[in-house]
């Protein structure tokens, strides 16, 4: 009998100690059904309700009607393409910069990480002082002699492709050093023998940094690509800051526009949450898409 | 001081990974036991088990005739040296010291005193101030090894404490703790895949192999008595000599017949392997027991390969068919590579095995 | 005769290069900030001249010449050169208000007074005074209106909120993460990038009911729920690696010593781990501090500092230099805590990859 009791006592211990690591996670996962998976369900489904609460497509025709749609569309991949690549390439020759060795090199780590910093509203406020046409991005030109005394640029005035060359630039300024920052902790993963055996062996720096630099860094490019790729398919404020709403519709600006700026509109709940849907489907889209192509999903299952 | 008694422990990972099979172990008081194998063979889990922080998947576990086999490692009175030290760097090196002391509720005094004692015995008693960032790896060992003993364990417990310090320093620090062993007295379990620790330091010797023990016994007897095959090729540096050969009696003589050699056996070797069933066998010699003789006497002759000088004594390589057999001789006359080696073998040294099983004979 | 080393001349070219190209990327990620700064501190009249100082003014020079209304008041112009006549009047209050309020020179009417009588005897009066620099920042935090000090005070509750409970469960689960093996742990290694695939937006929407329904709506808790859920899924990336480069054997040391699992945990792993958790705090912080967008949507009478400096930066068409002072009050504590966590921001990214 107590040879029984004494192993029931056991399975229950074992059956504890298993518990362990579950216990320790559900917090999270409790956290995760209430304040996201279940936010997110009930826009899903209000993005298929219709007022008297039958299921409908509404919403979506609403939105696909809307003449600021496919601007909308058309600005978000165009911005999401040029900015994730810009942003790539600034941000890893950056990290190859900096991760030479040289002196104040931490110094000047810190000094990257200072636009990462800056909250949204602060980079807007930066910016919109420096584009207006008396701003001190033309007073700094006219103080080193690029522009006439008294001369103006009008940076927020001109064609499409102007202001979007802006947008993707302002943006890149403040999330290069965020990517560089993770592409240069992996770079710094790799141990420099690995490098060092490629020059040995007579390879010249682009060489070794093609066939065994990146190929090492692609687990960390990755990472910090799929997160790029998520933000910047919602990018909205930066814009809203600089050009006010509706001037160049973004998908997720048109969000905000409907929930915050015309609410009282008839039809704004039905369009935000179209454009909500969209939004959703679309970054689930180019994230799946992107690991695919990257080769993640091989990855994971080696 | 403490006995130590493991019956039919078996330890399982997941549900296929056997880490440990029905392993039956007693250590009597006051020795000092290695557990020594190749890695992976399940001596570490043993030792964890011991110490608690794995729990026995079946079997049990008594120290001192009393079953801690469900009993956390904070009540089992066993102390442990980790293999990476495990010294708490937030703590100097006397709380580090201390603090299993503090555990125990005892008074300051008494802690300070025994502190010291730990200290002075594994001469870091200059050191209690520091911060482990301020020490040497051979320093940090020997905190880790005084924190284990200032607690006067019932059980000492480690696990290849030596593994991370440099050659000179490991045989030094080897040394030592056979020294401290023999102040303190306490039961000893230590852990280690480096045979030449384990000859050195052992009262026995336990070589494991894929979870199971091979072979238990001292020094002595794994060397020169080796269980099986596998023994007698982990212990010793170069290994044993295998050879294969046939035993054949002509007119009631013993001879053995190798593809390169034939040799005539001693009456009390013919005597141990007469009654075996199987004529084919695997002839063990260790590299000291093949003897370099002038022609007359030889049993064979070879050209030698490579000669390694090692100051005492000098490794001399020869090539019979594919298999590199190798012989310690005296360091003079130095053989060259390419001379003629005239060589016998020390008859009363000679292990046979069979070919089968590599059991010895 | 001992030869010196020729200078190589290519590897001294290739390092200058190296360096301008530094100095090059560095100015262009300061100059930016440098001017906020600088315009932040200027009066309005300066920022709206054209080209801007470069520097803000430590004083004003101000002439006074009789006025066809009453006294002219003229202010030197350091880009002109020259003295530039600003104001025209009789009223020596609305002359201080507007050296005050214009000039961000505080000058008071008694001291006017002095001035204006030494015109009876000379034709011109200069006198210069010391300008207000923190001006702006006053105006931002003293004006009723911007409600920006309730906010700070809010985006602070806000702030330490979210720390509390993505700490608190975040670090669980980095704890769990970096020490055991257990079904969903790929599961809970994506949820930082699942949690952040729905639009953050399309969120708050659906989170206005649940939270009035909670009674949380409009107020601090409501939205550091909000922000937890972002962060919990990074702090536990950053408290996985950290408690991952704390060896598992020191916690293993002090159980055989003696002490219990939790207490090996709270005495060794904890204070270990301590400056990295720090460093996971302010990391929560930042990304609450600087969270924009919920916060718009989720506030209405409450709103958090970053809203009050958003709204401000948005209508900040007649005052800029209020706009760069309320973008740099928000960024200053971030800065800061950036120079504290720069070392595990860094160190955080290394631990774990998608």
């Amino acid at each position: 009998m107590t040879a029984i009791a004494r192993r029931n006592a056991k399975t229950w211990r074992k059956l504890g100690k298993k518990a362990v690591p579950y216990l320790l996670v559900l917090p999270v996962a409790l956290y995760y059904a209430a304040f996201w998976l279940r936010p997110v369900l009930i826009s899903v489904i209000n993005s298929f309700t219709s007022d008297a609460g039958r299921f409908t497509l509404e919403n979506f025709s609403l939105v696909l009607r809307e003449e600021s749609f496919l601007p909308a569309l058309r600005n978000t991949t165009v911005f999401v393409v040029f900015s994730v690549t810009l942003e790539f390439l600034g941000a890893l020759s950056l990290a190859l910069l900096i991760n030479r060795k040289f002196k104040g090199a931490g110094f000047f780590l810190f000094l990257a990480m200072i636009p990462m910093a800056l909250p949204a509203a602060a980079v807007g406020a930066m910016w919109i002082t420096g584009f207006t046409a008396h701003g001190w991005i033309n007073s700094l030109l006219q103080y080193v002699g690029l522009l006439a005394e008294g001369g103006k640029i009008y940076w927020l005035v001109g064609s499409h492709a102007k202001l979007m060359t802006l947008m993707i630039i302002i943006d890149a300024w403040q999330v290069i050093p965020s990517v560089m920052i993770i592409l240069l902790a992996g770079l710094q993963n790799i141990p420099p023998e690995v490098q060092e055996a490629g020059y040995v062996f007579g390879g010249n720096y682009r060489q070794v940094l093609r066939k065994i630099t990146l190929p090492l860094l692609a687990p960390t490019i990755q990472t910090a690509m799929i997160l790029r790729l998520i933000s910047a398919i919602q990018v909205w404020l930066i814009v809203v800051l600089i050009l006010g709403y509706s001037r160049m519709p973004f998908l997720v600006e048109r969000v905000v526009y409907y929930t915050k700026e015309v609410d009282l509109l008839y039809i704004a709940n039905e369009m935000a949450g179209g454009y909500t849907m969209i939004v959703a489907i679309v970054v689930s889209l180019a994230a799946l898409f992107y690991l695919r192509v990257s080769g993640a999903f091989k990855r994971a299952r080696e | 001081m403490a006995t130590l008694t493991l019956t039919h422990i078996t330890k399982r990972f997941g549900r296929d990974v056997v880490a440990v099979k029905d392993f039956s172990l007693e250590v009597p008081d006051r020795e000092f036991l290695v557990l020594l194998g190749p890695s992976g063979c399940g001596k570490t889990t043993t030792l964890r088990m011991i110490a608690g922080l794995e729990e026995a998947t079946e079997g049990t576990i008594e120290i001192d005739g009393v079953d801690v086999t469900d009993l956390p490692p904070r009540k089992r009175d066993v102390s442990m040296v980790f293999q990476n030290y495990a010294v708490w760097p937030h703590m100097t090196v006397y709380d580090n010291i201390a603090y299993a002391l503090k555990l125990k509720r005892m008074d300051k005094q008494t802690i300070s005193t025994m502190v010291k004692e730990a200290a002075t015995l594994t001469k870091i008693d200059q050191l209690l101030d520091r911060f482990p960032a301020q020490l040497s790896g051979g320093q940090q060992q020997r905190v880790a090894v005084a924190r284990a003993i200032a607690v006067r364990p019932k059980l000492f417990l480690m696990d290849e404490p030596l593994s991370n310090l440099d050659a000179k320093l490991r045989a030094a620090t080897r040394t030592e703790l056979k020294a401290i062993h023999a102040k303190t007295e306490a039961t000893s379990v230590f852990v280690t895949h480096d045979q030449a620790e384990a000859m050195s330091l052992a009262d026995r010797i336990v070589i494991m192999k894929d979870g199971g023990i091979i072979q238990i016994g001292s020094p002595d007897d794994v060397y020169h008595r080796s269980a099986n095959l596998f023994v007698a090729d982990f212990i010793g540096t170069p290994p044993t000599n295998f050879m294969n050969v046939e035993l054949e009696v002509e007119n009631g003589q013993c001879q053995l017949a190798g593809p390169h050699f034939t040799c005539v056996l001693s009456a009390e070797n013919a005597a141990k392997i007469e009654d075996h069933d199987q004529r084919q066998l695997v002839l063990g010699v260790r590299p000291e027991s093949i003897l370099i003789v002038s022609e007359d006497d030889a049993v064979l002759s070879a050209e030698c390969l490579v000669s390694e000088p090692q100051g005492s004594h000098q490794i001399v390589a020869i090539e019979l068919g594919d298999k590199i057999v190798k012989i310690i001789a005296p360091a003079h006359p130095v053989i060259a590579p390419g001379e003629t080696v005239h060589l016998t073998f020390d008859q009363e040294a000679l292990a046979f095995f069979d070919k089968e099983t590599g059991l010895r004979i | 005769m001992t030869r010196r080393k020729p200078v190589n001349l290519a590897k001294a070219a290739r390092t200058t290069t190296f360096y301008i190209l530094v100095v090059g990327v560095a100015a262009a990620m300061l100059l930016p900030v440098y001017f906020i700064v600088s315009l932040s501190f200027l009066s309005v009249r300066e920022a709206y001249s054209y080209p801007l100082p470069l520097v803000p003014a430590l004083e004003t020079h101000f002439k006074l010449t009789p006025g066809k209304r009453g006294y002219l008041v003229s202010v030197y112009d350091r880009i002109e050169g020259a003295y530039e006549s600003v104001l025209d009047t009789k009223e020596l209050q609305k002359m201080s208000e507007y050296m005050r309020y214009q000039l961000a020179t505080p000058v008071t009417i008694e001291d006017l007074e002095q001035q204006v009588a030494r015109l009876e005897t000379e034709d011109e009066v200069y006198f210069t005074r010391r300008r207000n620099l923190l001006a702006n920042y006053q105006t931002f935090f003293g004006v009723a209106g911007y409600n920006a000090v309730p906010a700070l005070i809010r985006s602070l509750q806000i702030c330490a909120l979210t720390i509390v409970i993505s700490l608190s469960i975040g670090g669980m689960a980095g704890y769990a993460f970096a020490r055991y093996v257990f079904k969903g742990k790929d599961l809970l290694k994506f949820s930082v990038l699942f949690v952040r695939m729905y639009p953050g937006v399309a969120i708050a929407l659906p989170m206005i009911k649940i939270l009035a329904n909670m009674n949380f709506y409009d107020r601090p808790i409501g939205l550091s729920l909000v922000y937890s859920i972002g962060n919990i899924a990074l702090t536990v990336w950053i408290t996985a690696s950290i408690f991952m480069g704390i060896p598992e054997s020191l916690e293993e040391a002090a159980q055989v010593f003696g002490a219990s699992k939790a207490r090996a945990f709270l005495r060794i792993t904890l204070p270990l781990a301590l400056p990295g958790l720090a460093a996971a705090a302010m990391y929560a912080f930042l990304g609450a501090w600087n969270e924009t967008v919920a916060a718009i949507i989720l506030t209405t009478f409450n709103p958090t500092f970053s809203v009050v400096v958003f709204q401000t930066v948005l209508g900040s068409v007649g005052q800029v230099n209020l706009a760069a002072a309320g973008g740099m009050a928000m960024a200053l504590p971030a800065v800061i805590f950036t120079f504290f966590i720069r070392r595990y921001i860094h160190q955080m990214w290394g631990g774990v990859t998608v």
